[in-house]
């Protein structure tokens, strides 16, 4: 590929405040800082640009920026909030590329190769990684170039979404960029500025031979950097098996109804994700972390693959409905197993069934208030014990039966007291004559059975139907181990 | 009668004395839907319903999704409520066997609003009729004649039971006469 360039970089400046905008959308417009608590003082982790506006800087006390800043938001520095985002970042640009490298906090390196027949020109890649990274709430630039360092290099100092460098221009287009964005030590960084050495293009026309004697490895690393070469080989990202968003809070949450409302807010996130590597999830596991100090853990099945949020925040709410938390919640975390779904279409001809989102929803509704036992598909079980049936979870067949074989004819269903209702009945000639206080008008039996004689469960009743004198018509059973009677059902 | 009585988007009422035909009517109209491959869905209030009875008579049961409720009334009107709001069934049944139980006229009214936009059969199996006004149809079962069989005098065997219908409501066109109809035991 002679005209393309061969990695991109993704990267997200002030990771750590971007992180906090990913679940506060809200703060993007306001100058925002990220504290972490160390001793008896809040330093400043990162800040937005926003509040670098207004000459607010990493390191700064909390006292310090506010002084600077009257207007300044300030969140605690949460390890899983940038843990997430940056497993975010990575899952974003996994959808434009299968082969991309973790560069740190807010830095993926994507193999471009190939690229260019899917999506189109350079420029065109590095819009559709901005996008992508948009999709999960990052705002990224990216720079596309002849290897990793130039391109990061290129990203980090443009001012625009997309910066292209032409193949082979890598050391011209990086020269005038501040050493600054390199990261270097600061003792190596501090040489450097003694030396008078202030862009990458002035670090480039140091003699090669000169930098390794006098600044060692890591000056070497600077100088290779600085001529836009890559130092370590391209290490790919696998994604984990799951996937987690966690929220944590800085207050106590006791109703359910406003812990819905975070967990809405982390499977937005969740979902986004997914919705952005074109995947779904078919279990979340839900983690709640409690005031108490302990967790409250609960895998939700989704029945189905979904990636849409509604279904999912039904499923989940009806969950904790049935298993709420112990105590009250001061950390939410859902971790989601991506699969890729398979979408299916109904056949033509087959009649429509209810919608698999919408039967799960109103399953997991019933299973609150039925119970779960309560709740599915009779099937009937391999025994001639009366009334020997399992319940199997509702899943009608989605292929339309063999047509049927004409007219059945009409069967008389019957209604089954559960349990059977124990009954006295007076037997004359061996036959029933009265059942409790009715008479019997007519009879048929017995009809005897038995079974698992085998086993302790034996069982063994001679059955009749009987009409009684009220109109009902019924089926008695007499058990031959005891010898008592009991009404089994109506026929109705 | 079972296409009549399963009508899609309309609330259907079948009352009757124990033993007049009731269940074998609503077994019926299972079967019908699941032969036709739809999914149906019965709401049991006391918990009656007879597996092995509806899988002879021909119904599908990969096809019903059968709801118990434990002789909670508040409970199955809860779940015939969730149940009437998902498209897709063909028919919903609500079997209150012998409870008698009062639905207060709004309940009634939200039923069949949410039956006629869902586009789902309602059918109300009871003693007594239940919704009023919001029935399409209401119709009552009753118990005829019983045949017994044996090879001897005394009978050996539940042979068949004739039952038969009278329409107590209908909105449109009463149904065509069916004066009775055998049972096969």
């Amino acid at each position: 590929m002679a005209g393309v360039s061969r990695f991109a970089c993704v990267l997200v400046a002030h990771f750590a405040a971007a992180a906090v905008e990913r679940c506060e959308p809200a703060l993007r417009e306001q100058p925002l800082a990220v504290l972490t608590q160390t001793a008896n003082i809040k330093i400043l982790v990162d800040a937005n640009a926003a509040a670098r506006e207004r000459d607010v800087r990493s390191g700064m006390t909390e006292t310090e920026a506010a002084a600077r800043c009257p207007t300044l938001v300030t969140r605690s520095h949460i390890e899983e909030h940038v843990a997430a985002a940056r497993h975010a970042l990575l899952e974003a640009a996994l959808a434009v590329s299968p082969r991309i490298e973790d560069g740190g906090a807010g830095i993926v390196y994507v193999d471009t190769a190939g690229l260019e027949r899917l999506i189109g020109d350079p420029e065109a890649i590095g819009r559709r990684l901005v996008h992508q990274a948009r999709t999960v709430g990052l705002v990224a630039r990216a720079g596309v170039a002849g290897s990793r360092t130039a391109a990061r290099v290129a990203a980090a100092s443009a001012s625009v979404p997309v910066t292209v460098v032409a193949p082979g221009r890598e050391r011209a287009a990086l020269a005038g960029v501040p050493l600054g964005v390199l990261d270097l030590d600061p003792p190596l960084a501090a040489t450097l500025a003694r030396w008078g050495v202030r862009t990458l293009g002035e670090m480039a026309a140091l003699p090669r031979e000169g930098v390794t004697i006098r600044l060692g490895p890591a000056g070497l690393r600077a100088h290779d950097q600085a001529l836009g070469r890559d130092h370590e080989p391209f290490r790919p990202w696998t994604p984990p098996p799951f996937w987690e968003e966690a929220q944590g809070l800085e207050w106590e949450i006791e109703s359910l109804e406003v812990l819905t409302v975070v967990l809405e807010t982390v499977l937005t996130r969740l979902c986004g994700r997914l919705g952005a590597a074109a995947l779904a999830a078919d279990v979340l596991d839900i983690r709640l972390g409690l005031a108490s100090g302990g967790h409250h853990a609960r895998v939700v099945s989704l029945a189905y693959p979904m990636s849409e949020v509604k279904p999912m925040l039904a499923l989940v709410g009806l969950d904790l409905e049935a298993h709420p938390p112990p105590a009250p919640v001061t950390r939410v975390a859902v971790s989601a197993h991506p699969i890729r779904a398979q979408m299916g279409q109904g056949g033509l001809w087959q009649p429509p069934v209810p919608a698999i989102r919408d039967l799960v929803s109103v399953l997991a509704r019933l299973a609150a208030l039925v119970g779960t036992d309560s709740l599915g598909s009779p099937t009937l079980v391999d025994s001639h014990r009366p009334d020997a049936f399992a319940m199997l979870a509702f899943s009608p067949p989605t292929e339309p039966d063999a047509p049927a074989r004409g007219d059945v004819e009409p069967r008389l269903a019957l209604r089954r007291m559960r349990p059977a209702r124990r009954v006295d009945v007076a037997v004359v000639g061996e036959r029933p004559a009265r059942v409790d206080a009715q008479h019997v008008v007519a009879c048929a039996g017995p009809w005897r059975a038995s079974g698992e004689w085998w086993d302790t469960e034996a069982w063994a009743r001679d059955e009749w139907d009987v009409a009684l004198g009220d109109g009902a018509l019924c089926r008695l059973a007499r058990d031959r181990l005891t010898g008592h009677w009991y009404l089994d059902g109506l026929y109705d | 009668m079972e296409r009549v009585v399963a009508a899609r988007g309309e609330i259907t009422e079948i009352v009757g004395r124990p033993s007049s035909g009731r269940t074998s009517l609503l077994v019926a109209c299972l079967r019908d839907v699941a032969q036709s491959g739809e999914t149906a869905a019965l709401v049991d209030t006391e918990e009656t319903f007879d597996p092995a009875s509806a899988a002879q008579a021909g119904v599908d049961l990969r096809r019903l999704l059968w709801v118990r409720c434990g002789g909670r009334r508040d409970v199955a009107l809860r779940a015939v409520d969730m149940l009437v709001r998902c498209p897709g069934f063909a028919l919903v049944a609500l079997d209150l066997g012998e409870l008698v139980v009062r639905l207060p006229a709004t309940l009634a009214f939200r039923l069949k609003f949410a039956v006629r936009r869902a586009d789902v059969a309602l059918l109300i199996v009871g003693r007594r009729r239940l919704t009023g006004a919001s029935a399409t149809l209401a119709i009552e079962t009753r118990s005829q004649a019983i045949e017994w069989a044996g090879p001897g005098p005394a009978p050996t065997r539940l042979a068949r039971v004739r039952t038969t219908t009278a329409v107590l409501r209908a909105r449109h066109a009463p149904p065509a006469e069916s004066p009775s109809r055998w049972w096969r035991a």
